[in-house]
């Protein structure tokens, strides 16, 4: 049987664990924690005051023709293809890097006392209920809400933060007594051009202010004042931080396999880690050159899983990241490496698939409905979106002109 | 010019927006007074990006010009 290991336990993990044919690979997942984290509920938990019971123990979402291991993963030798952990070494036919990535607000200085005092919605549960703690205390003043770092885990949900900050605001009659600042170090709202179109207008319509080209380069654990590379500042009350992200703490061999945030470097279409042998990296802890988010992480997996099955398969780089819009309707973040993100109308049903993947999460998990999924990735395919909006418009343009 | 310790090559090319100005973002974030930017990109709207770039962070555009079918800029680091 051929050996596979898995490192990390997270979406990408467990489903290609599960998806492989266990009478063929002898499947181990490596994991440092016997816990299962669904990370975009953290939002809701944080700035929805939701039901933080959005863990799940890893053993039990796992075939149990799956060996999991937890323990620490410490060096990773790609050329004699073995993995050391703490007291134990694992030979494999096959590895897959799955680790993920971990907010590391180490990298600016000022952004760990404001994760002690404030928490945030990137690094679990215990954060997430501290920020709430902080709004539900909050009683008026300026709430600055952002990103400190290009890379973030889950594009949309800094914007998603503010925005269900303005409606809790509304919700409680403290919206005129508070001032909401949005910080981005990218040029607009909402990177891609077609998801800005849709919220560069709402953010204003909401009377949240936006700062674009705002690097964080530190805070002050004193008056929690934000200065930014650009030589801005932005003083406020409350700061909500998406913090840098940066890949798990394990030396490779070679070490050039890692890029300068320890994301490990991967072929953007087959995954393998280049120059070694029977290497693959997937999901948040790959150095693609997609967003870092599940849908993404999801599609990796199944794209390993076939290769290791001897069948032909390329990831294209799609996206597809839930952005709810705080008043009911939501949007998806649709793209690929051949199609940027198209413009996809907000709707309430978008909303309710969002909210609905909280629950159809742990299902997939088993790789059960992988041929349900793969008719939805296939029928919210970019190209076929795009091409739907195209015709929608020359529709809307045919009607306004006769 | 070429060899210039302080010159750093940023690839961004075949990625779509936001990729080329995000990976500009983190090269900044690590850069010093001085330092020269060789920024190659394929996506079209890294053009206009650049211009507000420099414009909001008083960095210094010394050329953009295609080459090789990518956009190539070259940008000195004045400030940060």
């Amino acid at each position: 049987m051929r050996r596979v290991v898995i490192l990390g336990g997270g979406t990408a993990g467990t489903l290609l664990a599960n998806s492989l044919d266990h009478a063929r690979f002898d499947v181990t997942v490596l994991s440092r924690s016997s816990e299962h984290l669904f990370q975009p509920a953290l939002l809701y938990v944080a700035l929805a005051h939701a039901d933080p019971r959005i863990v799940r123990d890893e053993r039990r979402l796992l075939s149990r023709r799956v060996k999991l291991v937890q323990e620490q993963v410490e060096r990773v030798d790609l050329l004699a293809r073995r993995v050391h952990a703490r007291g134990a070494f694992h030979d494999y036919d096959a590895l897959v890097v799955a680790t993920g990535a971990r907010a590391d607000p180490s990298q600016i200085p000022g952004l760990s006392e404001v994760a002690a005092r404030f928490g945030n919605y990137h690094s679990g549960v215990a954060p997430a209920q501290k920020l709430w703690a902080a709004l539900d205390a909050f009683r008026g003043g300026t709430i600055a809400v952002g990103q400190a770092s290009p890379i973030c885990v889950c594009p949309p949900s800094p914007l998603e933060g503010v925005l269900l900050i303005d409606r809790l605001l509304r919700r409680r009659g403290l919206r005129d007594r508070s001032r909401l600042v949005f910080f981005t170090p990218h040029p607009r709202a909402y990177p891609a051009e077609a998801i800005d179109e849709i919220v560069a207008p709402l953010l204003k319509a909401r009377g949240i202010e936006l700062r674009t080209f705002f690097d964080v380069d530190r805070v002050d654990p004193k008056s929690w004042a934000i200065g930014s590379i650009e030589g801005e500042r932005i003083d406020c009350d409350l700061p909500v931080i998406v913090p840098p992200f940066a890949g798990a703490e394990i030396a490779y061999e070679p070490a050039s396999v890692l890029d300068d945030d320890r994301f490990v470097h991967a072929d953007r279409n087959s995954l393998r880690i280049p120059g070694v042998l029977g290497a693959f990296a997937v999901g948040d802890a790959a150095d693609l050159p997609t967003s870092k988010a599940g849908a993404g992480a999801h599609l990796q997996a199944m794209v390993v899983a076939e290769q290791l099955a001897g069948r032909e398969a390329t990831f294209d780089g799609r996206t597809h990241c839930a952005v709810d819009l705080a008043d009911g309707t939501g949007t998806f973040v649709v793209s690929s490496y051949a199609s940027p993100a198209v413009r996809y109308p907000p709707s309430r049903l978008k909303h309710l698939m969002k909210m609905l993947m909280g629950r159809v999460y742990w299902l997939s998990l088993s790789g059960r409905f992988e041929p349900l999924f793969d008719r939805y990735f296939h029928w919210t395919a970019p190209e076929r979106l795009g091409a739907s909006a195209l015709r929608h418009a020359e529709k809307a343009a045919a009607r306004s002109g006769s | 010019m070429a060899d210039d310790p302080n010159r750093r090559l940023i690839d961004a090319r075949g990625k779509a927006c936001p990729g080329p100005i995000t990976d500009l973002s983190l090269a900044y974030r690590r850069s010093k007074v001085g330092d020269v930017f060789e920024l190659w990109a394929t996506d079209p709207g890294i053009r206009p990006d650049l211009q507000a770039w420099a414009k909001k962070t008083g960095n210094e555009i010394v050329s953009v010009e295609e080459r090789d079918g990518a956009i190539v800029a070259v940008l000195r680091i004045r400030a940060r």
